[in-house]
């Protein structure tokens, strides 16, 4: 296109091209090459422009517009209009059309969050950002760069809820190609979604999201890395009461430096392997500093708490009986009543079995009456069974992909008197295989 | 190491020491006080050194040279009690004037500090004349040595660096006689040689204290080609066994004790006596043996019997932890303590060899039954039934005893696992454990794929 | 063509206000009680997204019961949390609501009871928190019989937020036996039935499996 021509023109072309495959491909193109012409427009006459275009048909137009608006940092009232329209677009748009710009779309939704938190408002873009994400993804296992954005909203306006159906999404595929993610939205994404199951109470999911974050391929220490760290450190004790040691795909970068950065924690980690409250009690007091000041006390105090159950569930590996008075003694509980209360909470939460004598003062502990012989013991395992196979079935086709990758064969090619030539073999073969 | 019978047969009650006990008696402490008497009033209340009251005359003719003498140090030093640290002394003080190592002779007099009388101070005469004799045989054997070197003469240079190393040995300067044995090496040309070489900085490193050569010299005279004398073979078990009793690794170090051939006899004496090989090894035994391996490796282990029989308490404990018969055992364990506390070699570890040993007799008891009565084992551990069930309770978190305490009815419950729940518990776990690892897998896999790499240059 | 909403009419806003509360009040009538937590969040956020501001009386308490209702606790305190504090101020039976989940999320059983009873719901909540109060009742008894086997009849009235008569009463009924001179009850404990049989489909699942490992 002519850089001569108007506004008016591409208006024009966006009306006529919005239709099949091929033309919203030429379209696509049109507009990449205008980017600049378009931006360089000032705002009342884009607006004149969106206004002759329907979001829902031609939305890769309405994309350009509208972002070439969200340019120039926009006053208050502005931001207000500027929101409503990208929320309606969001509704409204076509997924077919919006992908074949991912990235102006993705900044789209990054400027439209960022006009909801200039207005104070994250919840008026709790839907329209789960919305985006849905449209912008190829498919449920893509990572966007709007999941880590979405996420952040949650948090801020206290919707840890609504998070949960992309918490629970299993993500695989990070291609920055068709979703314009960078290994800090990736990051971030670990970061948040870490947090908002912390909330929600999920533990073992929270670890995922921060192992990711912390296992990360990297060259330097973010500090994305080293917060995600000291909360995977609290919530491996909550969860698991110890924490493990790095996988050995670790960065080296990380496990030179995080635990430097982590002395507070890790300090924590050991005083509760002690198994003694007092100890932590003191250690806890003594970095309640710096727990504060990364706002992890609160998961801190239920990382004391989880000692005191940690320490009575041994009991009930140790005894079949024990007096209330031994109990609370033994797990440096203030009064036998304490101790009680803390038993029949942890058999409401079914943490454990057992059965409380308040005659005799006395507590009764039983095995997990479990008999893996119901039905639904039966419904689980075949679930497991079936998530592990199509998992299996993800690996098999990575492994086939890595297989036919030209730089995997090169280098296995360069190694070849590094390897036995009978395994070496089995690579051409499977090629076969698979196609 | 002390026994009862050695006290009967080798030394009668010393009169004199008695007495001096007895009157310092009255200005101690109780629980010092009742240490230093073999009464039975005050024998109650023995607690830390118990009522078996060391016969230290016994005790040190067992043993020749420096071990002699740094064990009566060791015994001066930790006894606790003045009587018997002055007799320590005292024996000390005459073993060490039949040598030459005047620094031990100044140590130990002025440990004695003037205690024991005129006799007993220090004689710098003595020393003086000593120093002077050494000065001038160190200055000969020096010269003669470089004569042998000028003319390289190679078995004569071995002999004079040989000479030079029992020269400082027999001076106290185990450094310099480590060095001066360790030297001979270059000029060894025998098997024979290289066994000489090796017992001697054997001999240096154990009174240096320095196990992880005593191990090494140990591996060396083992790979001689020749076959070796019995003798060397026993010491060469003996000496490994001390350095594996200093690392704490019980096992090995009962291995090698229980293998020594009864050959040793006094022969090592300068080290270890045989009375030792049979306590060191038997407890080791007792604490890291199980049951089939303490039957056939220390029970019907014809020779150790014979070291066994040298220390008949020792001999009797075993037996008893063997037919369960465990207040017996721990008896005699009790009794021993103290003396075994005063062993040089064995003070370090006599806690730990006691609470393995205590542990395993625990253990034991509890693996025949379905279900035991704490009062009962309380008794037979001669403890109370409050104290038992900690040291159950310890027991079962480390997972060493399967079975639970019912604390009210005071009975051990033993815990049979249900293979069939466990085996559903644990393939739910490897499940749940493989899908996370795996997930992880994918996604760093597709981290990689794409290059998305947190980078020091990117905002 | 349509420029998307910027300011929608009162008359939208109204409606879109009553359209919601009518089909809580379904929900409500047909007893699904269970989906009122997700419907009144899908509201509120539909209307945070319109960029409405709720009006006063916004049903706060029903969602916030939706979610104790199906023992969504975590959801139920954030909600306290984004509630603007005008708002709290302002509905007297949302805090009396939150009462409720505080003491739960506390485990103070006898405070649960009082918070049920220290208020007198509206209509609109009534049998929402009728059902929470059953079910929790139901569920304490479960847990009372189960985590002990000798329990004192005050403990026990406070646990079920009886009096004693009424504890005695109602255990006993459910075959418990009290020993009036120490004043305990022995309890029962309640067995729940679990199915334990296999349909014969699993054994095409299994098949499957194998299948699948052989391949």
């Amino acid at each position: 296109m002519e850089n001569t021509d108007s506004l008016d023109n591409l208006v024009a072309q966006v009306q006529g091209l919005s239709g099949c495959t091929e033309d919203l491909a030429h379209l696509a193109s049109i507009l990449k090459q205008s980017e600049e012409a378009i931006s360089a427009k000032g705002a009342p006459r884009l607006h004149i422009a969106i206004s002759l275009l329907d979001p829902a048909v031609h939305s890769l137009g309405y994309l350009f517009f509208l972002d070439a608006q969200s340019c120039d940092p926009l006053p208050k009232d502005q931001a207000e209009e500027f929101l409503n329209t990208a929320i309606h677009f969001i509704n409204v748009c076509s997924k077919d059309q919006i992908q074949l710009a991912p990235e102006k779309f993705t900044m789209l939704c990054k400027s439209m969050k960022e006009s909801a938190l200039q207005l104070n408002s994250p919840m008026r873009v709790v839907l329209p950002l789960h919305n985006a994400i849905l449209k912008l993804q190829p498919s449920p296992q893509y990572l966007t760069a709007l999941h880590a954005e979405f996420f952040l909203v949650c948090v801020l306006a206290k919707c840890y809820t609504s998070a949960s159906v992309v918490l629970e999404e299993q993500i695989f595929e990070i291609d920055p190609k068709k979703c314009l993610i960078t290994p800090k939205d990736f990051l971030l994404y670990c970061y948040y979604g870490g947090m908002l199951c912390i909330g929600l109470k999920k533990f073992a999911k929270a670890l995922e999201f921060f192992h990711h974050a912390i296992t990360a391929p990297a060259t330097v220490l973010s500090a994305i890395v080293v917060e995600s760290y000291k909360k995977f450190i609290l919530v491996s004790l909550i969860e698991n009461g110890q924490v493990p040691s790095f996988p050995k795909y670790t960065p080296a970068v990380s496990i030179r430096y995080l635990k430097t950065c982590t002395q507070d924690y890790l300090e924590l980690a050991n005083s509760f392997s002690t198994r003694n409250i007092s100890d932590l009690q003191r250690c806890v007091a003594s970095h309640e500093d710096a727990f504060k000041k990364d706002s992890n006390l609160g998961l801190v105090k239920q990382v004391v708490s989880s000692l005191y159950k940690r320490n009575i569930q041994r009991l009930t590996q140790t005894y079949v009986t024990l007096s209330l008075e031994d109990i609370a003694s033994t797990v440096q509980l203030a009064s036998p009543k304490d101790a009680e209360l803390y038993i029949l909470r942890m058999i409401q939460e079914g943490e454990i079995f057992a059965v409380i004598n308040q005659k005799d003062g006395m507590v009764c502990f039983h095995e997990d009456p479990e008999q893996y012989k119901t039905t639904d013991i039966t419904q689980r395992l075949d679930e497991k069974i079936r998530q592990i196979i199509s998992l299996e079935r993800k690996v098999t086709s990575m492994d086939e992909h890595i297989s036919c990758d030209q730089a995997y064969l090169s280098r296995v090619g360069r190694d070849r008197s590094r390897y036995d030539l009978e395994d070496y073999d089995l690579v051409p073969q499977k090629m076969f295989q698979t196609s | 190491m002390s026994s009862d019978d050695d006290m009967e047969v080798m030394d009668p009650p010393n009169v004199e020491a008695e007495e001096e006990q007895e009157q310092q008696k009255e200005k101690r402490k109780p629980q010092e006080t009742s240490t230093l008497s073999l009464s039975s009033k005050t024998k109650e209340h023995s607690q830390e050194v118990s009522n078996d009251q060391m016969d230290i005359e016994a005790y040190a003719s067992l043993y020749k040279k420096r071990t002699k003498v740094s064990r009566l140090l060791f015994i001066a030093n930790h006894c606790n009690n003045e009587a018997m640290e002055l007799e320590a002394l005292r024996m000390a003080h005459e073993e060490i004037c039949k040598g030459e190592n005047t620094s031990h002779y100044k140590e130990v007099c002025e440990k004695i500090n003037g205690r024991l009388g005129p006799a007993f101070t220090l004689n710098q005469e003595w020393i003086d004349t000593v120093d002077r004799r050494a000065e001038q045989r160190l200055e000969r054997l020096e010269i003669e040595l470089n004569g042998y070197k000028t003319n390289l003469i190679k078995e004569s240079i071995r002999m004079g660096y040989n000479d030079l190393g029992d020269f400082y040995n027999e001076r106290g300067d185990l450094q310099q006689a480590f060095k001066n044995f360790v030297r001979t090496r270059d000029y060894c040309t025998t098997s024979k040689h290289i066994i000489s070489m090796c017992l001697n900085v054997i001999l240096v490193a154990i009174n240096l204290g320095q196990f992880h050569h005593v191990s090494n010299y140990v591996a060396k005279a083992e790979q001689t080609p020749d076959n070796l004398e019995p003798l060397i073979v026993a010491k060469l078990k003996v000496a490994a066994g001390l350095a594996y009793l200093e690392n704490q690794k019980y096992k090995l170090a009962a291995r090698k004790f229980v293998e020594t051939s009864p050959d040793l006899g006094a022969s090592f004496n300068d080290v270890i006596a045989a009375q030792d090989v049979a306590t060191y090894g038997g407890l080791c035994a007792l604490a890291s043996f199980d049951r089939a391996e303490l039957k056939s490796k220390v029970i019907e282990n014809r020779n150790f019997k014979n070291y066994l029989e040298l220390v008949p308490e020792v001999r009797e404990l075993i037996h008893d932890f063997y037919a369960s018969r465990y207040a017996s055992c721990l008896g005699y364990l009790q009794k021993l303590k103290t003396n075994l506390t005063l062993d040089i070699h064995l003070h370090d570890h006599v806690e730990s060899l006691y609470t393995l040993i205590r542990h395993k007799a625990l253990i034991q008891y509890t693996t025949p039954f379905i279900s035991v009565n704490l009062n009962r084992m309380a008794d037979a551990f001669k403890t109370t039934v409050v104290g038992l069930e900690k040291e159950l309770a310890a027991l079962i978190m480390e997972n060493q005893i399967q079975a639970r305490i019912d604390s009210h009815n005071k009975i051990l419950h033993a815990r049979h696992a249900d293979q069939r729940n466990g085996t559903f518990q644990r393939s739910l776990q490897t499940g749940t454990d493989f899908e996370r690892e795996t997930r992880a897998m994918l996604v760093r896999a597709n981290l990689l794929k794409h290059d998305m790499v947190v980078r020091g240059t990117r905002k | 063509m349509t420029v998307p909403v910027i300011v929608e009419s009162m008359a939208a806003h109204q409606e879109a206000m009553e359209k919601t509360i009518v089909s809580l009040q379904e929900a409500i009538n047909a007893r699904r009680f269970g989906e009122l937590a997700s419907m009144c969040e899908t509201f509120e956020l539909e209307m945070a997204a319109k960029g409405l501001e709720k009006p006063s009386d916004w049903p706060y308490a029903l969602h916030l019961l939706g979610h104790i209702y199906i023992s969504d606790l975590n959801g139920a305190r954030f909600l306290w949390k984004r509630v603007p504090s005008a708002v709290k101020q302002g509905q007297p039976e949302l805090v009396a609501a939150w009462k409720i989940g505080q003491c739960l999320w506390t485990y103070d059983y006898a405070g649960v009871h009082e918070a049920f009873k220290g208020y007198s719901w509206s209509p609109a909540v009534q049998q929402i928190v009728a059902a929470i109060k059953d079910e929790y009742s139901k569920k304490n008894m479960i847990l009372l019989s189960t985590a002990y086997s000798t329990i004192s009849v005050t403990d026990a009235a406070k646990f079920l937020g009886l009096t004693e008569s009424e504890t005695i009463k109602s255990t006993t009924q459910n075959g418990w036996t009290l020993d009036s001179s120490s004043n305990m009850l022995t309890a029962v404990p309640m067995v729940t039935a679990t199915a334990q049989k296999l349909d014969s489909s699993k054994l095409q699942d299994l098949t499957e499996y194998v299948f699948s490992l052989e391949h």
